[in-house]
């Protein structure tokens, strides 16, 4: 029993990573009308960012989280005119031909951090960064709390409940929301498409940023490859919830996080990519649109 | 407000689809005050037409003006701040969204007068404040279309383009979309309104232009086209 709480709550704070990913991931999907699965590549080249402004500052742990931060926005809003182009030239939603450009965003970022930054080889982060050196914060028997998964969990609770503020409570996210349900009609009213679809691109980049951070203190590490398999992952939560369903994804996402979370506390911890796949593989069998319905 | 100030002016409008002419050199000629009606049968080109007033298509050729200004290549956006605003066919509300957040969104571009206007708009459209934090989507056809000319109102047009207001409605409803529209027009705004239902829009409107497969084919004041023998065949089946 101790273990299965011990495993949920670890679950809950990798899943809250999910999350962040996949409403970042949803958010393009939906506001600037891209599929951009290498998102998350974005977001490990982050904690790249984060990484190395704490070799140059010689640890400075707000510095290194602004750059985590500026370096996801500025990415962000770089890549959007290559996607905007697309748009604009095909006149209308190209989703496959976005899939490539994020394909190609996404080798650049992983080739350039496998080449250029520590040789290649894994980074890890310092402990005044992760707070590992603290300890737990929390000892129950077998369940060890740390600062990193409260933190996480904390955070990710306020990202998330502050991304749906903005899209339920202010004059943007009600732009996000009319373009999400039909791009043609908010056209027709007066919504600048491709401005309103920039400041989502923004928007995602500040949540990489934050999600970059949290990442880095969760796991105290980050390789090249990292992006990459988080990508096939966000993909995959997004499509099991339903392609654009936010919601859907925030239970997918926490969902997925446990799932492996408790495999790796039970059985061999290299096979819970494996069975947390095989799971979605039956669900999307069983539903082809997503468990709760796609919102395109 | 005088009846010879010209609003909105279509110079020799041509708009292609890839290689289909939509429109083949349109031209046409809307004064303040005015309520017209653009009469024509199915693909003869009324929402493209409208469309293309309000900046969605690029025109091929020809020009559009608007309070005196060339407006052939603004964007919509831009459009809508001038003072033009669309009901499209099918009345384009957001399912999804509240009625409250459809209203605010005809007022996107200037908020700040977003409260004073949703003050005017629900005493003119009572249904529409009761049900203010309803979604549209439970609306009935006719609700939705009067929440579609609503949320024109809240974007503080001069001219509101109507498309096919009629569409999918009852008659009895249809008499009460008409009446409105007739209301707003007495009120001072200016309206083009594409309609299939010719006999009701002609009698509503003071003039009217007849569109056929791209072209205007006619225009004159509604009594004379009610009147004219080939309207009388081709649209009121007389």
């Amino acid at each position: 029993m101790e273990v299965l709480v011990a495993q949920i709550f670890n679950g809950l704070s990798i899943g809250s990573i999910y999350v962040l990913l996949v409403t970042g991931f949803n958010l393009l999907l939906l506001v600037a009308m891209i599929i951009h699965f290498s998102f998350p590549v974005v977001v490990v080249f982050s904690m790249y960012m984060a990484w190395i402004t704490l070799q140059i500052t010689g640890g400075n742990v707000l510095l290194s989280v602004l750059a985590s931060v500026v370096s996801a926005i500025l990415i962000n809003m770089a890549t959007a005119p290559l996607f905007q182009h697309i748009m604009k030239k095909r006149g209308s939603v190209d989703i496959n031909a976005t899939m490539v450009i994020s394909m190609g965003i996404g080798m650049v970022i992983t080739d350039y951090l496998s080449h250029n930054l520590n040789h290649g080889f894994p980074i890890a982060f310092p402990d005044n960064f992760t707070g590992a050196g603290k300890g737990a914060l929390v000892n129950l028997g077998l369940i060890h709390i740390s600062f990193g998964q409260i933190l996480t969990l904390g955070v990710g609770i306020v990202a998330v409940l502050g991304l749906f503020w903005i899209l339920y409570k202010t004059k943007h996210g009600r732009a996000f929301r009319a373009i999400a349900e039909n791009p043609d009609g908010a056209k027709l009213v007066g919504i600048p498409l491709l401005k309103t679809g920039l400041l989502s691109y923004a928007l995602t980049g500040l949540l990489g940023g934050v999600t970059a951070v949290l990442m880095a203190i969760l796991l105290g590490s980050a390789s090249p490859g990292l992006g990459d398999q988080l990508g096939h992952k966000v993909l995959a939560v997004s499509i099991i919830a339903g392609l654009g369903n936010l919601h859907g994804g925030l239970v997918i996402g926490l969902l997925l996080g446990i799932v492996e979370a408790v495999i790796q506390g039970y059985w061999a911890g290299s096979w819970s990519n494996a069975v947390a796949f095989g799971i979605m593989l039956v669900a999307i069998l069983v539903k082809p649109k997503g468990i709760f319905g796609t919102k395109l | 407000m005088g009846q010879n100030d010209s609003l909105l002016m279509v110079n020799n409008l041509e708009v292609s689809y890839g290689h289909v002419n939509a429109l083949k050199g349109v031209s046409m000629n809307i004064r303040k005050g005015e309520i017209v009606v653009l009469i024509g049968a199915n693909g003869a080109g009324k929402t493209t037409l409208m469309e293309s007033i309000l900046g969605v298509n690029q025109p091929k050729g020809g020009s559009i003006s608007f309070k005196g200004k060339d407006i052939t290549n603004s964007p919509v956006d831009r459009n809508v701040r001038s003072g033009i605003f669309l009901v499209p066919e099918g009345r384009g509300v957001f399912a999804t969204l509240t009625v409250l957040d459809n209203l605010l969104l005809g007022a996107h571009h200037n908020l700040k007068q977003a409260s004073d206007k949703l003050k005017l708009v629900f005493d003119a459209f009572p249904v529409l404040g009761e049900r203010k934090e309803q979604v549209a989507g439970t609306l009935s056809g006719g609700e939705r279309q009067m929440l579609a000319i609503a949320r024109a109102l809240m974007s503080d047009p001069e001219m509101i383009l109507v498309d096919e207001p009629s569409i999918g409605l009852a008659p009895i409803i249809v008499n009460d979309i008409f009446e409105i529209l007739g209301k707003l027009n007495r009120e001072g705004y200016t309206i083009l309104l594409s309609e299939q239902n010719v006999y009701k829009a002609l009698k509503l409107a003071h003039r009217g232009y007849v569109l056929e497969t791209g072209h205007i084919i006619k225009e004159g004041s509604a009594g004379d086209l009610l009147s004219d023998p080939s309207i009388v065949e081709a649209y009121l089946g007389a």
